[in-house]
Parts: C-alpha cells; sequence; structure tokens
C-alpha cells in the first residue's frame, strides 16, 4: 500500500509539471487557434537563463522574476517571427514556423551553453519529509505549490482585470470581440507573452530535479501534449487532473509493468481520448453554426 | 605489367606520404553530453602524454625523430556519428593509429571500419565486455585470425567480478541489480549475473531493473528494490542517470551500498549525488591521490595544464596518458608510422612502459579469436576498489594503495 502511494504521489507531482506546460498551450490556443510546438525549447532557454542569472550571482528572489521576464520576452519573440504573419495570412504556417523556432532554440543553447547537463542550485532543500509513510522532498513541493500558483494567479487576471476580460472575449468570440474595440492582435500577443511566462516557470521549478540541458524538456514537452489533448485544448483546469492522473499512471505503470513500460500508459490514453472523446475529457464540445 | 606499375605508384605514393614528418594519431570519444567527463579527460590525458613526447623532440622513428600529430573526433557517445568518424579515419591512408571510445555502442558501431582497413586502434576507456567479444569465437561464427583492435581499460569482466566479490565480502545475500538500456548497460548485467553464477551463486538476485538515459526519476526502480529486500544495490550505468538513483535512495529511505562499474566515479556522477554518494564503490585503476612521485608528476602536470583542482574522470585521464605511451613505444620498436607494423609490434612490446597507472610489461600477445585477453591489457592486479568520499574519489581499501606503492618501488 505504502508503494503504491509512494509511485503515486511521486509521479502526481511531476505529472504537474506537465500539466503547466500544457496549460501554456491551452493559453495561446484560446485566443488564436494556434499552439507553440517549439514550447519546450522555451522551457530550456528560460531554464538556462535563469541559471545564467544565479551563476552572475543573483538571488534566487531576484533570479526567479528575471527568468519569469525573459520566459515573457522569449514568448511575445514567438508571437512575432513564428505566429503573427501566419496568422494574418490566416494559413496554418504557424505550425511549422514555431517547429523551426524550436530547432533554432536548440542549436543556440547547445552553441552557447554546451551539450552537458548542469545542475541547477537552489535554495530550496531536497532533504525528504515523510508524511504518513511516504516520502516528498521540499524541491518536489515546491514544483505543486508553483504551478498551482502560477495557474491560479493567471486564471484570477483572466477573470478580475480588464485586459484579461478582453482575453476571454477573444478566446469565446474573436469576430464579436473586435467589434467591440478588443484589439485582438493585442490580445494573442498578451496570450503568447503569458505562454513564456508559464514556460519559463516549469523551467525553474523542475531544473533543479532534472539538471538543465538542451534536451532537458524533449520528454517533458510530449508527455504535456498528450496532457493538453486529452483533458482538451480548453478545458482550464483540467489540464491539472489530467497532468495528476498521468504521471501517477506512468509511475505506477513503470512499477508494476515494467520500467521499460513508463511511457506506454500515456500514449495508449491519448489515443483512446483522440478515439472517444477527440476533444478532450474536459474539453467544450464545439458547436459550428453553418 | 599494368598491374605492377600500379603498384610500384601505389608504394611510392604511399611511401612519399609516410615520409612526412609526423605521426598521425587520432583521439576520439565524447567530448560533450553525460559521457563526456571522460571523454575529455581521455583526451587530455593522452594530450598531455603527447605534449611531453613532442617536447622532447618526438619518437625516434629509425633514423629521426617524429612528432605525434593529434587528429581529434567528437563522437557525442552516439552511435551513429561513431560510425560514420570510423568510416572517415579508415579512409585515411596515413593514419598511424587510433586511441579512444568511451562508450560500448559507439565501439561496436565504428571499430569494424578501422579492423576491415587494419588501422591499429586502443580502446580507451570503454569497458563493456562487447567491445572486444565482438571479435572472439562464438558458436555459429569464428572470429577474424588478425586483430588491429585493442583495449586499454579495465573490461567489465573484472571489473563485475569485483563487484560481485566486494558484496560477497561484506556477507550480503540479497541483491538488486539495476542498469541501463543501452549496450553498456545490458552487457553490465550479463557479466554481473555470470560472475555470481561463477563465484558459486552466494548472492540471490532479488530485483533486475532498468532506466533509460535522461530518466532523472528511479524511484519505481528503487522501490522493487527496496520490497524485495535487497541488502544492496549492484548498478551499472553512466553518471548523470547513476547520480539520480543516489538521490532517490535518499529520498524513499534506501540505506544500503550502491557497487557497481567506474563509472559511478565520474565527476557528474559525484557532483551531482552530492553527500548521497559517500560510501558508493566502484573498480578504478587510478584514484587521484599522490601516493608515488610518478602519479604526484602525473597529477599536478594536469592540474595546471587544464586548470583544474580535480581531474574530471581520473581513471579515463590516466589511461588515455599510458596508452598514448604504450602506442609510443609500439611506433619506436616498429621504426615505422605504418599502423599494420605498429600492431606487429604492439603483439609483442620488447621494453616494458613505465606509465602512470603500472609498468606494462608486454601487456598484450597475438591475437587468438579463442582467448580475447590476448589485447586485453588489463589484469584483476592492475584495478582497486575506490569509494566517494565528500566529493572525490579515495582508496576503499588501505591495503590496495600499499600495494601500490610497494609496486612503484
Amino acid at each position: 500500500m505504502d508503494v503504491i502511494l509512494q509511485m503515486g504521489v511521486s509521479g502526481a507531482l511531476m505529472g504537474l509539471v506537465y500539466a503547466l506546460i500544457a496549460y501554456g498551450f491551452q493559453l495561446t490556443f484560446a485566443t488564436s487557434k494556434s499552439i507553440n510546438f517549439g514550447q519546450g525549447e522555451l522551457v530550456m532557454l528560460s531554464a538556462f537563463i535563469s541559471l545564467t542569472l544565479t551563476n552572475i550571482g543573483l538571488p534566487y528572489w531576484l533570479m526567479v522574476p528575471g527568468g519569469l521576464l525573459c520566459g515573457v520576452l522569449l514568448g511575445l519573440v514567438v508571437e512575432r517571427v513564428a505566429v503573427r504573419l501566419a496568422l494574418e495570412q490566416k494559413s496554418e504556417g504557424w505550425i511549422l514556423m514555431t517547429i523551426i523556432f524550436g530547432l533554432f532554440a536548440f542549436s543556440a543553447a547547445e552553441n552557447i551553453w554546451g551539450r552537458d547537463d548542469h545542475p541547477f542550485p537552489t535554495p530550496i532543500s531536497s532533504e525528504p519529509m515523510h508524511f504518513f509513510g511516504i516520502s516528498v522532498t521540499p524541491v518536489e513541493l515546491s514544483v505543486a505549490i508553483g504551478v498551482l500558483s502560477v495557474m491560479g494567479l493567471i486564471e484570477l487576471f483572466k477573470r478580475k482585470t480588464l485586459w484579461g476580460k478582453a482575453f476571454e472575449a477573444v478566446a469565446a468570440d474573436r469576430d464579436a470581440a473586435e467589434l467591440m474595440g478588443i484589439s485582438a492582435k493585442r490580445t494573442i500577443m498578451l496570450s503568447y507573452g503569458l505562454s513564456g511566462l508559464v514556460a519559463a516557470m516549469a523551467g525553474i521549478l523542475v531544473s533543479p530535479i532534472t539538471t538543465v540541458g538542451p534536451t532537458m524538456a524533449s520528454a517533458l514537452i510530449l508527455k504535456a501534449f498528450a496532457v493538453a489533448v486529452v483533458a482538451g485544448l480548453d478545458s482550464g483546469f483540467g489540464v491539472v487532473l489530467v497532468g495528476l492522473f498521468l504521471g501517477a499512471l506512468e509511475s505506477l505503470a513503470s512499477y508494476y509493468i515494467g520500467s521499460g513500460w513508463r511511457e506506454a500508459p500515456g500514449l495508449i490514453l491519448l489515443i483512446l481520448a483522440l478515439a472517444m472523446k477527440p476533444n478532450g475529457v474536459f474539453g467544450k464540445v464545439s458547436i459550428r453554426k453553418v | 605489367m599494368k598491374k605492377m606499375l600500379l603498384a610500384a605508384l601505389l608504394l611510392g605514393f604511399s611511401t612519399q606520404l609516410f615520409a612526412a614528418d609526423s605521426i598521425k594519431l587520432a583521439i576520439t570519444g565524447p567530448f560533450s553530453g553525460g559521457s563526456a567527463p571522460m571523454g575529455t579527460s581521455m583526451r587530455d590525458g593522452a594530450k598531455l602524454a603527447i605534449s611531453e613526447i613532442n617536447a622532447a623532440g618526438g619518437i625516434v622513428v629509425g633514423k629521426k625523430k617524429m612528432k605525434i600529430e593529434i587528429i581529434e573526433r567528437d563522437d557525442e557517445a552516439k552511435n551513429d556519428r561513431g560510425a560514420l568518424i570510423g568510416q572517415e579515419l579508415a579512409s585515411m591512408d596515413d593514419l598511424s593509429g587510433v586511441i579512444g571510445s568511451v562508450n560500448t555502442g559507439v565501439v561496436i558501431a565504428g571499430d569494424k571500419h578501422l579492423q576491415e582497413k587494419g588501422i591499429t586502434k586502443i580502446i580507451c576507456p570503454a569497458a563493456g565486455s562487447a567491445s572486444m567479444t565482438q571479435w572472439a569465437d562464438k558458436a555459429d561464427k569464428p572470429g577474424p585470425k588478425d586483430l588491429s583492435i585493442f583495449r586499454f581499460a579495465a573490461h567489465d569482466g573484472i571489473q563485475a567480478a569485483m563487484v560481485v566479490e566486494e558484496a560477497i565480502n561484506r556477507k550480503l545475500t540479497r541483491v538488486a541489480i539495476i542498469h541501463d538500456a543501452t549496450n553498456y548497460g545490458v552487457s553490465g548485467r550479463d557479466d554481473l549475473l555470470n560472475q555470481i553464477k561463477l563465484q558459486g551463486n552466494k548472492l540471490d538476485v532479488v530485483a533486475t531493473e532498468k532506466f533509460n538515459i535522461g530518466d532523472k526519476d528511479m524511484t519505481a526502480q528503487l522501490l522493487k528494490a527496496k520490497t524485495a529486500g535487497a541488502q544492496a544495490i549492484l548498478i551499472w550505468g553512466i553518471g548523470p542517470e547513476l547520480a539520480a538513483v543516489s538521490n532517490d535512495m535518499d529520498k524513499i529511505g534506501l540505506k544500503i551500498p550502491l557497487i557497481g562499474g567506474w563509472t559511478l566515479s565520474m565527476s557528474n556522477y559525484v557532483d551531482n549525488a552530492g553527500k548521497n554518494g559517500n560510501g558508493t564503490l566502484m573498480p578504478q585503476t587510478f584514484i587521484e591521490e599522490p601516493i608515488t612521485p610518478r602519479i604526484r608528476a602525473f597529477i599536478n602536470a594536469y592540474h595546471k595544464a587544464y586548470k583544474v583542482e580535480h581531474i574530471p574522470s581520473p581513471v579515463s585521464a590516466a589511461q588515455g596518458y599510458d596508452a598514448v605511451l604504450i602506442f609510443a613505444a609500439a611506433v619506436k620498436q616498429a621504426k615505422s608510422t605504418d599502423t599494420k607494423h605498429i600492431k606487429l609490434a604492439l603483439e609483442d612490446l620488447k621494453e616494458p612502459v613505465k606509465g602512470v597507472i603500472a609498468t606494462w610489461v608486454h601487456p598484450y600477445s597475438t591475437w587468438n579469436p579463442a582467448d580475447e585477453q590476448t589485447h586485453e591489457a588489463f589484469r584483476r592486479e592492475n584495478v582497486v576498489m575506490g569509494m566517494v568520499k565528500d566529493g572525490s574519489v579515495v582508496f576503499a581499501n588501505e591495503a590496495d594503495k600499499q600495494r601500490l606503492i610497494k609496486q612503484a618501488k
């Protein structure tokens, strides 16, 4: 019993990171119906930039906002160079463009920081704590707290502020929102900025556990994508539940079926979701008026 | 007639090339990525020996002194890169030899091209058994009669024997084997299982688990070992993942010995595991402790040349250094830069080579496909047990240290 709990909890905490990255997909999809296929590279770049900030001597509490700011800027760059033109032309060019941006970012990181994995210093302890027979490290807990608080704050922002309401309006109906005087262009920029912020947060949170390297996000991103699709690209907090579930499932599968089968349940879940609930478990069924 | 003319032409051509003033030696290995501490330390150790040789004017080849020219190739620990580099080196007609390779998969992908052209290679420091056993006689296929591949590393056969011995000496009976899913990890697991059988089945393997390169979460594998009641973990993998294992052992409160291949001395294990690495045991061919004047000189020279306080992988550095000295001795004896002559000289080295790990007396003999030990330099007595202690690797047994000091005298 302890084993199931331990595996479930360890996995679920990692699952929250998938959820956070998946949330980044959702943000841009809501406003522009486009997603950044280079999101993983944003996570990686922000982690490297944060590591550099730490190395030049910034304390942790200054490094975090610095890293997040870089994430926002990177998100805006993606929107400007890879997405805006394609959206203006109503083409699907953003798919290829964001992939190219990701590849470019990967090469850049390899050339600037090298191909090695670097440990990421954090003031948060990795001494395990024990609750009810299971062990959790404060670093893992910080991931959970960080993920939930950043998502909570963004949701609050969307609901309580004028900019946030504009965001929701564009997400609900872009044309109608434009008629009301809301700039869709600015809102899409905002959504990419927020999505960059979320990616940077994910990078900062997960790096102490995974170390920082050019390939650090390649495994994460595939699972985040699975979470986003299974939950539905407009499911809001649905990604949290699916992320927790997928993370725990992975962990339990690698324990009970064998460590080689770790990835299998996630992929099966993805196929099932696509076959049975194409809009996602928590997605809204889209009604298309003809 | 035409053929003879062509042969004469070619001969003339090649002697002209060989008449060049340098000995071309290729150094290959992963200089980036998870295996990089081994690759770069090997390269830097080898370069240290080369710069000492060149500073003294070079190697006497026949009548004149020739310097060593280095050709460096980064295989990134990737099998496909290893195959490409193997092909490239095999196509150079004035190459005298190759030293390098860290990863067993890379060796398997690349060395066949060198063997085909008869280019002399000293594998260093890849330890996976398959690197050499691939050339040995098998039930369905005899090995090649002539082999240009040598190894200068304590192969996994010796290492696995020592790991199993250590567990038995500690009066343990139940162990878990954890390994990575690469050629190196899988062949390490087979060596361990084989050694357990050879040493009288005194260990009961209660769990066998694997992980992939890049995995950071080892909780599942470790919990299996824990619930099965393992008293020690025998492990085969490389630095970053090994560190993840040590850190997760601490997390789930699994306080049992971690014993495994020499890779547990890699800096990216020792650094990333931090205090959780203390007490970890692994076979070593070289320990960064200045116990003799010769070793002190080597360590100081390395620290000074590369501006470091610790050698990232001392074993690789020392092996790279000694491999170059052995290669140089073979060139001198062969009185030629022709790789085939160097190979023959390596198989019958007349003069002992005073290296930093040991004094190498006739390290290799003529290749016998029924016994790959003919092309292996290391024996059990060249290897000691090392232990991680506060961020560096020290002798696990004082007796080993004293033995080495005595040998040096």
